[in-house]
């Protein structure tokens, strides 16, 4: 039996994106506030942003400000945990603290109908932590044993390293934000509370919402919840990121099925004004898991892995740029080399004109899916909010990632691609010959994530 | 316009049409976002597999990315990527699945090209292309199961669980030997059995309607003709006739602390106990106050994580726990406080207030889960694959209310009387 051959169709024009355009303003305090509304979904988003990430850890203390986080619900002036929690249940709602190097955010998902008392507990626990000596004892134990799990998976002890060698471990991003068993141990609940009183400030934070707020009135329900929080974090000076890129590393990991590769070097700030342009370059080599060059490389023609994908990662003062597979043992070095090929090529070919057609149009025409459901909302107005990005940042993307030509990427690729200049850490079977240098023995850090894979 | 009339459950209206293949076609629509999910679900799961052959479901499935004859290789991805779509695959026990989320303009590009997978698949397979694909998925086994700290327990816990031959006893991954010895003629003949319209569901949700939908359906999928009849799925075992307990083993791994799963047998998908247990579930574990994480992670302080799971599975329900250690804490006392606190809900301690918070939870996240067109396209396709009716979705979002303690406590008592597997992960003896 045999089936007629259809025609490939021919499409029309492409949709618009449909970028909402959210309502903004200040509470009396400082705390700005972008709200989104939509009402297909009954619930609401919410993201509160603070500037309490681990890069405001005082130096001897790495670790303080997740403990922190990891502490706004053990307890609040107003109710001790266990009645927040039966509360907080009850209601239905979720308040998670996330705190990376910059940032600390608490998100909360709430239903529709509880929007009026989900936003007063979430005022409660950011402004009125009280971290109780049980409480405090209790997380920060099962913090400590939560970062000794992590040393056990090959792939947590490739990102460590990858961050260290780029940055430098004097540098906040060159520690993981969980901080040190030392830093998490050592902590007094009086610094804890410092830190709390130093970086938990209304104004330098923002409220971003998105989603169906029910029956609540939301400006004044902000206003009067967040009543009584004031001040300003003083501003946060880092240190220069180390001034070259460290060596490459090998942990040699026992009885390791396959190899973790990490290829890293120095990316951008969030906010620089080459971010769009790199991000369409880093796109050619490895921002698409099947069609970038590594993936099509190491996976669909050779077979190496599962997946070999690259990206920027841009924070508020400073960025990196990684390579990142996990290949079979026997082919580690062979799949390094191909690595350094590809970065080679990019570096010294010029993209063709319709490879790069194709990364524009791939990252412009998916604007719509990207502001689909009240989260992807709320995590795209958080990004253009918390990293000062041009209010019409996102209106404005298609045409500035149209506008990137392939001498743009041939100059980002030399600027940041460069297999030279870059570290290689591998961690798993049989390291590349050329690299002596010694990993750290003590694999620092935690992490209370799983990593996300490439689905497929 | 809401997706919620009455009481904030989500609803995901659809309308069904069969074309005169059999394919069924489902419509969803909605207008919010210029957006549409392209979702193609066939009945055929890694439970299909025989013994030998295991992970051959999932192998087809990446095989089935690799071109068409009209689509050559490495196209498949980039037409879509080129219009701003985003597509990907998946298979587990039951089902296997297609989909894409493509800009309204581009629905048209979705459906020919699972046309191609469904029709013009079969002329490209060749040895390269299964060996790089088995070499991937190869891959794929080490990264998620050999390579990751406790990866060998789910493996252990479901052939301990659904002792073979029942159809779930093997892992969708398939074992590595069976990979390595599958060859292109398995590979042709499961293709012929399985990637038929009779055996597929078609959904279209977001910016489409149903009428158009439907044209869209007949144009792109009417003229395949029907397969040759699928083989019937194989018996499942009897999978909960012994005892909590008597099914149990203890893994080493390269890992610092113990850490316990249980595993058990439960009523399927979709069936009032099933929805019974999953309010179970999160009566149990989900938020600080429920009662694992206050009695084994907060007050007992005897674990630094608890989760309960259900999986929406056809031949039987997969209900379970997982708790890892604290330093010092032998993984038997984990077992021993689960074990009291699921006697305690058995012997009728729960209140009205207990189980609507845990309702109200698991409504939280299923809406932000079902808030995408993708999302909802493939729990209308699941619904249609497992309960024979896309319709059936509402049915079961809206069944969570009916829940009352005492359909929670019987949960509870079931697991107790048995059907239970245990695998314990200890850090290997240097």
């Amino acid at each position: 039996m045999t089936v007629a051959a259809v025609p490939r169709p021919r499409l029309g024009p492409p949709p618009a994106p449909r970028v909402p355009e959210p309502e903004r303003w200040t509470l009396a305090n400082g705390l700005r506030v972008v709200f989104a509304p939509s009402y297909r979904i009954p619930h609401l988003a919410m993201r509160l942003i603070l500037p309490a990430g681990s890069a405001a850890d005082p130096a001897e203390h790495p670790g303080t400000a997740s403990l922190v986080g990891s502490l706004l619900t053990e307890g609040t002036a107003q109710r001790d945990a266990d009645a927040l929690h039966a509360r907080l249940d009850a209601l239905g709602a979720s308040l998670d603290t996330g705190v990376g190097h910059d940032f600390a955010t608490v998100s909360a998902t709430l239903l529709s109908e509880t929007v009026a008392e989900g936003v007063e507990l979430l005022a409660e626990i950011v402004t009125a932590p009280c971290f109780p000596q049980d409480e405090t004892e209790r997380v920060r134990a099962e913090t400590l044993d939560a970062l000794e799990a992590r040393g056990d998976e090959p792939a947590n002890v490739a990102d460590d390293l990858a961050s260290e060698r780029v940055f430098g471990a004097h540098h906040p991003y060159g520690r993981p934000p969980w901080g040190t068993t030392d830093g998490v141990a050592g902590v007094t609940r009086g610094a804890l509370r410092g830190f709390h009183t130093a970086r938990y400030r209304p104004a330098g934070a923002i409220l971003v919402a998105a989603g169906d707020p029910g029956d609540a009135e939301l400006r004044d329900g902000l206003e009067d919840a967040f009543a009584g929080w004031a001040g300003e974090p003083e501003p946060l000076r880092l240190p220069d990121r180390r001034s070259e890129v460290g060596g490459g590393a090998t942990v040699v990991w026992p009885d390791a099925a396959q190899s973790e590769l990490r290829v890293v070097g120095p990316g951008l700030a969030r906010s620089s004004a080459e971010w769009i342009p790199a991000a369409v370059a880093n796109y050619l080599v490895g921002g698409s898991p099947i069609t970038g060059r590594l993936g099509a490389n190491l996976r669909e023609r050779r077979g190496w892995t599962y997946g070999a994908t690259s990206a920027f990662a841009g924070g508020l003062h400073a960025g990196s740029w990684q390579a990142h597979s996990a290949v079979g043992v026997e082919v580690t070095d062979a799949a390094l080399e191909q690595i350094r090929l590809e970065l080679r090529r990019i570096c010294d070919e010029p993209v063709p004109d319709d490879e790069l057609r194709s990364a524009q149009d791939a990252i412009i025409l998916s604007l719509p899916r990207a502001f689909e459901t009240p989260t992807r909302v709320a995590s795209r107005l958080a990004t253009v909010e918390a990293f000062g990005l041009e209010r019409d940042y996102w209106e404005r993307l298609p045409e500035r990632v149209r506008a990137v030509t392939a001498e743009d990427v041939l100059r980002l690729a030399r600027r940041f691609f460069a297999p030279e200049r870059l570290a290689e850490i591998v961690v798993g079977g049989a390291g590349q010959a050329s690299s002596s240098a010694a990993a750290s023995s003590s694999h620092p850090g935690a992490g209370l994530r799983l990593r996300r894979g490439r689905a497929r | 316009m809401t997706l919620a009339p009455a009481a904030g459950v989500l609803r995901t209206p659809s309308r069904t049409a069969v074309l005169g293949n059999g394919l069924r076609v489902v419509v969803h629509e909605d207008r919010a976002a210029p957006v549409v999910a392209v979702h193609v679900m066939y009945g055929v799961g890694s439970r299909d597999e025989r013994p030998g052959r295991t992970g051959l479901a999932h192998l087809l499935e990446h095989l089935l990315f690799e071109g068409t004859a009209h689509c050559p290789k490495g196209e498949f991805d980039k037409l879509l990527e080129r219009v701003g779509g985003s597509n990907n695959g998946s298979t587990w026990l039951d089902r296997t699945n297609y989909y894409e989320v493509v800009p309204t303009h581009a629905v048209e590009l979705a459906l020919w090209l699972e046309r191609e997978r469904m029709a013009h698949w079969l002329p490209v397979l060749d040895l390269e292309m299964l060996d790089v694909q088995r070499s991937v998925v190869l891959n794929e086994r080490r990264q998620t199961v050999e390579n990751r700290p406790y990866g060998r327990a789910y493996e252990r816990i479901f052939e301990l669980c659904f002792p073979p031959p029942h159809p779930y006893a093997s892992p969708t991954i398939g074992y590595a030997a069976d990979l390595e010895a599958t060859t292109l003629d398995d590979v042709a003949a499961f293709y012929r059995a399985y990637y038929a319209p009779e055996n597929a569901v078609l959904v279209l949700a977001g910016d489409v309607d149903s009428e158009g939908g439907w044209d869209l359906a007949e144009y792109y999928f009417g003229d395949i003709p029907r397969g040759p009849g699928r083989p019937p799925t194989p018996p499942a075992s009897p999978a909960r006739s012994t005892p909590a307990g008597e099914r149990r083993e203890t893994l080493e791994d390269a890992v610092s602390f113990p850490r316990v799963h249980r595993l058990y047998a439960v009523a399927p998908y979709g069936s009032a106990d099933w929805l019974a247990l999953d309010v179970l579930a999160y009566l149990l574990a989900d938020g600080e106050s429920s009662r694992l994480q206050r009695a084994l992670v907060r007050d007992g302080q005897l674990a630094q994580d608890v989760d309960t799971f259900l999986f929406p599975t056809v031949l039987a329900g997969i209900w379970g726990w997982v708790a890892t250690s604290r330093s010092g804490i032998s993984p038997e006392a984990l077992e021993t406080e689960v074990d009291e606190v699921l006697a305690a809900v058995a012997e009728g301690d729960v209140s009205e207030d207990e189980v609507r918070g845990a309702v109200r939870r698991l409504r939280r996240d299923g809406l932000a889960e079902l808030a995408s067109v993708e999302a909802r396209a493939d729990a209308l396709a699941y619904a249609a694959t497992a309960l024979g009716d896309a319709a059936e979705l509402d049915r079961v979002l809206a069944g969570y209310a009916e829940v009352t303690p005492d359909d929670v406590r019987r949960m509870a008592e079931q697991l107790q009387v048995g059907g239970g597997a245990t695998v314990t992960v200890v850090p290997r003896a240097s």
